[in-house]
Parts: C-alpha cells; sequence; structure tokens
C-alpha cells in the first residue's frame, strides 16, 4: 500500500527532538515491519503459525498415512486405543486411524476455516463498519442497533445455533464462526474512522478540495485499518478456539476424511481413562496454533501503535 | 443516577426485542420442525399435523411472532416440547448451577488473578513478572474444553482427588430450595454435603476461570502500572505513610477500575464457556439444556433459553457500568 508523501512525513514524525538525529521518516507498514521483526515473540509466534501453515499445505507428503485409512488391530479388541509407539507416534485413535496423520491433516482444515471464517466475518463487518463509520446518520444506528443484537447473545451460543440452522458442513462452520465476528469487526472500525474522520490531515485533504472516495480511500481507511489488522490477527486465534469448540460439541465438519482438531476431541471424554493421548494430542494442536497468533497479534499492536514507539 | 439506570434500562429494551426477533426467525430457520425432532424424521404426517396444531406452529409467521412476544411481556415462555416443563420453571431449576459455577470461575479468577498481576507489576521485569505473562499467554491460548480435559484426566482419573462429573455425591441427599448447591448445604447445615459440593466445584471452576484468570493478571499488572507513577502516590509515600497503606488505599483501590470492567465483561464470556465446561463435567446447567434443545429442536426451550441469557448479558453489563460510580467517585451519571 503506497501513502502519499505527505502523510508518510507526518506518520514518521518523531516530536520535538532535534531534526538532525532523527532518522529520515519512513512509511508506517515499512516501519512496523521492522519494529516486528526486531519482536522476540511475535517472531516466535510466527515461526508456529508458519510450521502449521507447512503442516497445512504439505500434509500429503508428511503425514505417514492417509487421514481415514484404518489400522486393523483384532488383538486389541475391547481395551481402546494404543498410545504412541515407533509406528505411530502419536498413537491410532477409537477407529485405528494414525492419529499423527490426523493431527497433521487437521492443521489443513482448522487453519482453513479459521482463515476463511476471519475473511468472511472482515469482509461483512468492514462494509458495516465503514458504512456506519463515514456515512452515519441512519445507517449508522441502524448498523450499531445490529451490532448490539448481535453481541448480546454470547458467541458460542450464537455459532452454535447458526451450525445448527445451516447444517453441517465445512462451509456452514466457516460462515456460522464468520458472521459471530461480524459485529466486533464493524464496531472496531466504525469508532477507528470516526475518530480519524475528525483528525487533522483529514480536514486538511478536504479544504485542499480532494474528492470523498480519495479522502476515504487514500487517507482514511489505511489509517482506521490498523486496528482492525491487529483485530483480525487475534481474531483468528478466537476462530480457531470456537471451530474447535463446535467440533468438540459434534457441530463440527461430518466428513470423517476431513480430519479437524476439535472434532478429534469430540470423542475423547469416553476414552480418557484408557487413550488419554487421543485428547492430548489434538489439543497441544490447538494451544500452539492459538498461541502463534496470539503472539503476532500482540506484536503488531505493539509495531502498528506509534505510543509503543521506542 | 437513578434516571441513569432508567435510560440504560430503556435503551435494552429494543435491543431484546431484536434479540427476541433475531432467535424467534433462527429457530424457524432450523432444518426440521420440533414436530419431527419430537417425533423423529418417520413420523405420520397427521400426527406431525396434530402436534404442530398443538403448540400453534401451523399459524403464519408473523403471527406466531405476535403471540411469541405478546407471552413474553406476559413472561410467559411456554412449555419444553421434550420435557413438558414450563420454561421458566427449567430455567429457575438450572440456572443456579450455572450461576454456581460461573460465580466460583470468577471468585478464582480474581482471588488468583488481581494478586498475581500486584505481585507481577511491583516486580516489573524479574522472571515473576515474565512468568506470570507467559503463564497469562499460555491460560489465553488453552481451549476451556480441553483444559477441562486435562484437569479431569490429572486430577479426577490418575489421581482420584476430586470427582468428575455432576455437582453432588450420588450418595448424598440435599433439600434443594435454591438449587445453588453451597447455599443449600449450608442452609441444611450439612458440612460433609458442603465440603462435597465444594470438591465437585473446583475442577470446572479452574477450567472456567482460567481465561478470566489469565486477563485480569494481564490487565491489573498494567493498571497498577499506569497508576504507581501517579504524584498522588509519589506525595503518599513522601508523606511517610506505610507502604501497605499505600499499596491497598492508593495503588490498588485506582487500580480496580479497568479491573471491575474485565470481570464484568468476562463474566458475559463465562455463559458462553459455561456450554462447553458444562458438557465435559456433565453438569446440569443452562449451557446443556440449550444445547440439548438444539439437538432435539426444542422451540420454546431455544426461545426462552437464549432470550434469558441475552437478558443476564445486559443486565451484568449495566451493572458494571454502574459499579464505575462506586468505585470511582468522578465517575457521575446524568
Amino acid at each position: 500500500m503506497s501513502l502519499p508523501e505527505a502523510e508518510i512525513g507526518a506518520v514518521g514524525t518523531t516530536g520535538g527532538r532535534d531534526p538532525a538525529d532523527v532518522a529520515p521518516p519512513t512509511g508506517l507498514w515499512k516501519d512496523a515491519l521492522g519494529r516486528l521483526r526486531r519482536d522476540r515473540s511475535a517472531m516466535a509466534g510466527l515461526a508456529v503459525i508458519a510450521c502449521f501453515a507447512f503442516l497445512a499445505i504439505a500434509a500429503p507428503l508428511i503425514a505417514p498415512e492417509p487421514p481415514s485409512s484404518r489400522t486393523y488391530l483384532e488383538r486389541l479388541e475391547g481395551a481402546c486405543c494404543p498410545g504412541p509407539s515407533a509406528g505411530h507416534l502419536f498413537g491410532l485413535d477409537d477407529l485405528g486411524r494414525d492419529a499423527l496423520s490426523r493431527v497433521i491433516y487437521g492443521a489443513r482444515t482448522s487453519l482453513l476455516i479459521s482463515v476463511v471464517s476471519v475473511a468472511i466475518g472482515l469482509g461483512i463487518g468492514l462494509v458495516l463498519g465503514a458504512l456506519a463509520g463515514y456515512v452515519g446518520g441512519a445507517a449508522d444506528a441502524v448498523v450499531m442497533r445490529l451490532v448490539d443484537i448481535m453481541l448480546a447473545i454470547p458467541a458460542l451460543l450464537f455459532a452454535i445455533g447458526l451450525v445448527a440452522a445451516l447444517g453441517p458442513g465445512l462451509v456452514q462452520l466457516m460462515v456460522a464462526v464468520g458472521v459471530v465476528n461480524v459485529p466486533i469487526f464493524a464496531r472496531l472500525l466504525r469508532g477507528s474512522m470516526l475518530s480519524v474522520r475528525e483528525s487533522d490531515y483529514v480536514s486538511a485533504a478536504r479544504s485542499l478540495g480532494l474528492r470523498p472516495a480519495r479522502i476515504l480511500f487514500v487517507h482514511v481507511l489505511p489509517n482506521a485499518l490498523s486496528p482492525v489488522i491487529v483485530a483480525a490477527t487475534l481474531a483468528m486465534a478466537t476462530a480457531i478456539v470456537e471451530v474447535a469448540g463446535l467440533g468438540f460439541l459434534g457441530l463440527g465438519n461430518p466428513d470423517p476424511s476431513v480430519p479437524e482438531w476439535g472434532s478429534m476431541l469430540a470423542n475423547t471424554p469416553r476414552f480418557l481413562a484408557s487413550a488419554p493421548h487421543l485428547a492430548l494430542f489434538p489439543g497441544i494442536a490447538i494451544v500452539l496454533a492459538v498461541l502463534g497468533f496470539n503472539l503476532i497479534g500482540d506484536g503488531l499492536r505493539e509495531a502498528l501503535d506509534p505510543k509503543f514507539r521506542r | 443516577m437513578a434516571w441513569y439506570v432508567v435510560r440504560r434500562f430503556a435503551l435494552a429494551v429494543p435491543v431484546l426485542f431484536g434479540v427476541s426477533l433475531l432467535v424467534f426467525l433462527w429457530v424457524r430457520a432450523l432444518p426440521g420442525g420440533p414436530a419431527q425432532g419430537l417425533l423423529g424424521e418417520r413420523a405420520d404426517p397427521a400426527a406431525v399435523e396434530a402436534v404442530e396444531r398443538q403448540y400453534g406452529l401451523d399459524r403464519p409467521v408473523y403471527e406466531q411472532y405476535g403471540r411469541y412476544v405478546g407471552s413474553l411481556v406476559r413472561l410467559e415462555f411456554g412449555q419444553s416440547i421434550t420435557s413438558h416443563q414450563p420454561v421458566l420453571s427449567e430455567i429457575a431449576r438450572r440456572f443456579p448451577a450455572t450461576a454456581e459455577l460461573t460465580a466460583a470461575a470468577m471468585l478464582f479468577a480474581v482471588a488468583a488473578g488481581v494478586p498475581l498481576g500486584v505481585l507481577a507489576a511491583k516486580r516489573r521485569q524479574t522472571w515473576v513478572d515474565q512468568a506470570s505473562l507467559v503463564g497469562s499467554l499460555i491460560g489465553i491460548s488453552i481451549p476451556i474444553f480441553f483444559l477441562a480435559l486435562l484437569l479431569k484426566y490429572v486430577f479426577a482419573v490418575r489421581l482420584g482427588w476430586l470427582p468428575s462429573i455432576g455437582r453432588l455425591d450420588a450418595l448424598l441427599s440435599l433439600p434443594h430450595p435454591t438449587n445453588l448447591y453451597t447455599v443449600d448445604a449450608l442452609l441444611a447445615g450439612d458440612w460433609e454435603a458442603f465440603a462435597d459440593v465444594l470438591r465437585h466445584l473446583l475442577l470446572p471452576a479452574i477450567a472456567l476461570g482460567t481465561i478470566p484468570l489469565a486477563i485480569i493478571a494481564r490487565i491489573t499488572r498494567a493498571a497498577v502500572l499506569d497508576v504507581i507513577s501517579e504524584d498522588y502516590v509519589r506525595t503518599a509515600r513522601a508523606k511517610g505513610i506505610a507502604r501497605r497503606l499505600v499499596d491497598r488505599r492508593h495503588i490498588l483501590r485506582n487500580a480496580l477500575l479497568p479491573v471491575s470492567t474485565v470481570v464484568g465483561l468476562q463474566t458475559g464470556l463465562l455463559l458462553s464457556g459455561a456450554v462447553l465446561t458444562e458438557t465435559v463435567f456433565a453438569w446440569g446447567g443452562i449451557g446443556t439444556w440449550i444445547y440439548d434443545a438444539i439437538r432435539f429442536r426444542d422451540y420454546p426451550v431455544l426461545q426462552g433459553g437464549i432470550l434469558f441469557l441475552a437478558v443476564l448479558f445486559l443486565l451484568v453489563n449495566l451493572l458494571v457500568d454502574l459499579s464505575y460510580a462506586l468505585i470511582d467517585p468522578r465517575v457521575r451519571y446524568r
């Protein structure tokens, strides 16, 4: 994203110090990226997510077995689920499927659902938020009441309800978790647009006679976006937890050949005493992925906020 | 203040109507009607029709909504299609279980989170601070149901220290005037039952309370650090007031304002988390009830239950706003 020269200067200002020791002004994004790179915990989070993304993309090459291939072990009848062994590092699940392979393939499903659902929430939320924040008036009133109503229903119940209404399936899951995110993004973008709209550089642009569309896309949106980017990253973490929660409650993806971490945990309470490993590995995968996104989100927040600048 | 309360309540009314409409329409969008949920997918069409007529489901949708709102105003939530109990009495019976769990979880979160946050702030940039940061990051990132399963495995299955499901040992009997088992046990003066109720409460409360604990610890730390550098704290110290007194009266009391906001917001979120916790620990509260209602398409339960939770959520948020005035005398509502 390119910003006009004047604005880059404005963002890069460092206050009342002697201009001689001030570094040459850099753009908002370049500057933020530089600070993010120096943030060790954000980089750790990025590494974790990069690993999961790699697992997700290369799953068929890495996974020792296809996700739904079964190992039949007649001699183990009755006693469910052999634990970790050399042949099956994460053990076998209640249907004799290799848990490691399913965790690897699960990265695919879980990440895909989360990314798409955040994109859905972001897309609808941004349109609504921009409408409310920039157009204002009646549009603002209608959108904000809608947001209030949606926020009054506890998120997980809302998602459960949507899945129940839409029916089981991958797409339905994405839509359900996405819609739950809509009010959060809408409210955030509205607030941030309201404050940017009143800022001096926007009044300056307006008094220079720039067209409203140009002001919106060049001046307002880029500056209103940084809290949204942070929120979207943190929403990835929430989405993974929500998708896993739905899966755990048995409302996840019904297709057993497309494993998902939460659904992998759905059956485990029954086998908790005899096969705790079934819960352990997908659970750890969820924790790591959520932790990764949280670390990146926190790092982005500090990198994008001029207040944290050192 | 009174005027402010009235106005806030008035503002909540349209939101509640919106929620009721949303819930009403959503319930109608569920695949397969309640008659099918009740009678099974291969039910006799005549029987389905009879059930639909009995519950007024054969009327036009707007008429159904009108009747629904009319009954809400009269505080009639209808009858569960599966249990044939009035929805309101089921809420009265089950809500105390969820309330008890939520309160215990929040108590745990505040009791552990506030001291942890204060400690981290006072030992800033030492290993205590670092450890609390890492701990709260993990606490925020661990899904409730996974933590619940881990706790259950370690403390109930492996060590056998605590019970794994339910609210009270099956061998103990207790009268339930309030359905808050802790209160019931105290009212009955039954200490054995009280101890048992607490033992049942411990694991679900920790599972549910860990996320708010982590958040409260972080917020407390930040708030204490904000306040600690204020002039009035320096003045108080310079006057020679005892350190402990400054900590309590000058620092903690002022740092508690942002913390109280978080406590309120998290209490609302706990209602969501309660569904998962209640499922793992077979806790007969409102979360499992609504979850079952979705599986059986129990329309009246869904409408009443979700509306009830929404009312509760709005009420909690209102209480949070009002609590500002109690904690911070500068806040005055008009």
